[in-house]
């Protein structure tokens, strides 16, 4: 793996850009350039990246959030009455009003694409914004919720069917978190799921068997944060969680800062600014985060910041959405001044965790 | 969907094909005040109205028709080599797979295996071929394929898990107890070759998983840190492997302690406990982890 001379680059760019930051976001905001349009059906995911974002850099208030709060709430996929419940459907949020098809002429029912990613999505910005969450409808949401939980405790993303994996079991326990209600999944089922994807090196695969990875170890470490299976700062208190190998997870997290000083998503891959985010909020989760070497995590991320003033994957890449917010997570968890800190295991702020 | 260039200029819009005449595309209304919206361009607009959830209809679509799902397999192999990271394709693909069953299994594999040939990698890819090996069978030539893998890139993360996989999972092997001896000779042997490789390190010691006891007392594992140590040369992971034995009691030769000793950028270490020792010394040669190395030493088990 190539070094990378951090201490190099650009002296104007050695400083974490808050304004270019939420200029770009703003940006985003308002308009989308043409290269997202591929994005068509995450619509929500990137508004949560653009407003949890905003948030993060404590910019909220360019916004207008009932705007927001009402495009949300129209995106949230109801029965058209009592009768045509069906049994299995998913009742949570659509990601773009692309997927709420209108009846055909047959009055066939394809009308309810709602997907569990969508309803993290648009629960984590009704939050963000400031939205009380019991107004929500959630019963037929939960209820409808359960029944993409299988046998071996994964979920499905959708009730037509879909990969079943670890990213839709953190989704469960997020929304769950989020509503205050745990009726809409059966914990036990799902930490026996999570349990069985830690892999022999201590990280876990998305599926039991797959390869140990950044993205599915935050998946599973915040799962199990969220449903009381992890106790809060771990390793400070010396307490021991006997349903996973946490000395084996740490040393593979902790392993995972290279020596240009990012984090790798998976042993001998290169490094990426978004596992900075996964990795590190892991060990955050883990009360291990002191561990991480902050100076030179600082430096890499530093290098991955653009003259436009926001993330790409790697350094001297073209930024995107998806990597800035993840930048921005990184600098939260390195306590950067001026940013808004975060409750890792739910993926959006303290204050908008909190709520007020 | 990539298409060529001269394909591109003749693009006819999908309202103006007579074979898309009897679909209606689904307009998007997104409300007056839609956030993030995207700015289209115009092909994006009248492409996306037409192909809305496709694979779910297409799914009904081969039910319904009974259509020959070789064929369809055939299409979705085009599809997935310029899509390799889609989640949708991998999943239409083992929805067709499993349709097809048992018979397939070795196209699959094939399959797999190409795409492997551009990014040995692939994490779908992956998921995929282990969910073929498991639905379907084929698990004769895996380990030999892991081999390959290793041979090509000895530092494939991806193809040590599979070996892992095939080790544990094969019902041709006889499962992880047999297997760890020859398996404890293949992992020493690519540390030998690349003590820096995190890998076979890790590999190693999930061999033991459910036996650390063994990993203790198994002479060649403290053997090949030895070796590693007194090589003087990327000895980082040989040190944890150290550290990890004696915080399970492991009672270390006094040639191991010399040549840990050997190591120490420290000409006089102060460390009296040998397994605090070997974390001063991470804390020096492997500096990135220097906090978590001191820690690791309030954390040792008393020395007998």
């Amino acid at each position: 793996m190539e070094e990378q001379e951090y201490w190099d680059s650009d002296p104007e760019s050695l400083v974490f850009d808050r304004d270019r930051h939420i200029y770009y976001l703003l940006m985003m905001y308002q308009l989308l350039p043409s290269p997202y349009q591929g994005q068509e059906i995450n619509r929500l995911t990137l508004a949560y990246f653009v407003i949890s974002g905003l948030d993060i850099l404590r910019a909220l208030d360019r916004i207008d959030k009932e705007a927001v709060i009402n495009w949300v709430l129209s995106l949230q996929a109801h029965p058209r009455n009592d009768s045509t419940l069906e049994k299995g459907q998913f009742y949570g949020f659509h990601g773009s009003r692309s997927s709420q098809f209108q009846s055909n002429n047959n009055g066939a029912a394809i009308l309810n694409g709602s997907h569990l990613a969508s309803t993290y999505c648009a629960l984590a910005i009704l939050k963000t914004v400031g939205y009380d969450l019991s107004l929500i409808d959630s019963e037929l949401l939960l209820k409808s919720m359960k029944d993409l939980q299988q046998p071996d405790g994964c979920f499905m993303p959708i009730h037509t069917g879909g990969e079943t994996d670890l990213r839709f079991v953190f989704c469960a326990a997020a929304i769950c978190s989020m509503l205050g209600n745990w009726s809409g999944m059966d914990r036990e089922k799902a930490k026996e799921y999570i349990v069985n994807c830690q892999s022999y090196d201590g990280g876990f695969g998305l599926i039991p068997g797959s390869e140990s990875h950044g993205g599915a170890t935050y998946c599973a470490v915040a799962s199990l944060k969220l449903m009381g299976f992890i106790e809060e700062d771990l390793l400070s208190k010396k307490a021991s969680c006997h349903i996973i190998n946490v000395p084996l997870l740490l040393d593979w997290s902790l392993q995972k800062q290279a020596q240009d000083g990012g984090f790798q998503g998976r042993a001998n891959k290169p490094t990426d600014t978004c596992y900075a985010f996964w990795v590190g909020g892991v060990l955050r989760i883990l009360g291990a985060d002191t561990f991480i070497n902050e100076s030179a995590l600082r430096g890499f991320l530093l290098t991955c910041q653009s003259e436009y003033g926001v993330f790409s994957k790697f350094p001297r890449l073209l930024p995107d959405l998806y990597h800035s917010y993840y930048g921005f997570c990184a600098y939260s968890l390195l306590k950067e001044p001026g940013l808004n800190s975060l409750c890792v295991e739910l993926g959006i702020t303290d204050v908008a965790a909190v709520g007020l | 969907m990539n298409r060529g260039v001269e394909e591109e200029r003749e693009r006819i819009p999908m309202s103006q094909r007579p074979e898309w005449a009897d679909v209606r595309p689904v307009p998007q209304d997104d409300g007056p005040n839609p956030v993030v919206p995207i700015a289209y361009t115009d092909e994006f607009s009248e492409t996306m109205d037409y192909f809305r959830a496709v694979w779910q209809f297409r799914r009904l679509i081969l039910d319904a028709l009974n259509v020959d799902l070789h064929e369809e397999l055939h299409f979705v192999d085009q599809i997935t080599k310029d899509n390799s990271k889609n989640y949708q394709i991998w999943h239409h693909r083992r929805w067709v797979a499993e349709k097809l069953g048992t018979q397939i299994a070795s196209k699959e594999l094939e399959f797999t295996r190409e795409i492997f040939s551009q990014d040995a990698k692939n994490y779908h890819a992956w998921s995929h071929r282990q969910w073929v090996l498991q639905a379907l069978g084929g698990w004769e030539n895996e380990l030999a394929y892991c081999d390959e893998l290793l041979e090509d890139d000895i530092f494939n993360n991806s193809a040590w898990n599979q070996r892992y996989f095939v080790v544990t999972r094969s019902p041709l092997l006889g499962g992880l107890e047999v297997m760890r001896d020859s398996e404890v000779a293949y992992a020493i042997k690519a540390i030998l070759a690349k003590p820096e490789n995190e890998s076979p390190w890790r590999y190693l010691r999930g061999l033991y998983k459910n036996d650390v006891n063994s990993l203790v007392n198994d002479p060649r594992v403290a053997s090949v840190c030895l070796d590693v140590l007194l090589d003087k040369r990327d000895f980082v992971h040989a040190l944890n492997m150290v550290l990890d034995l004696l915080s399970h009691h492991h009672q270390p030769s006094n040639e191991l302690k010399d040549a840990v000793d050997a190591v120490s950028p420290d000409p006089k270490p102060s460390d009296s406990n040998f397994a605090e020792r070997v974390c001063s010394i991470l804390q020096l040669v492997d500096p990135i982890r220097a906090s978590y190395w001191r820690w690791r030493k309030t954390s040792i088990p008393a020395q007998d």
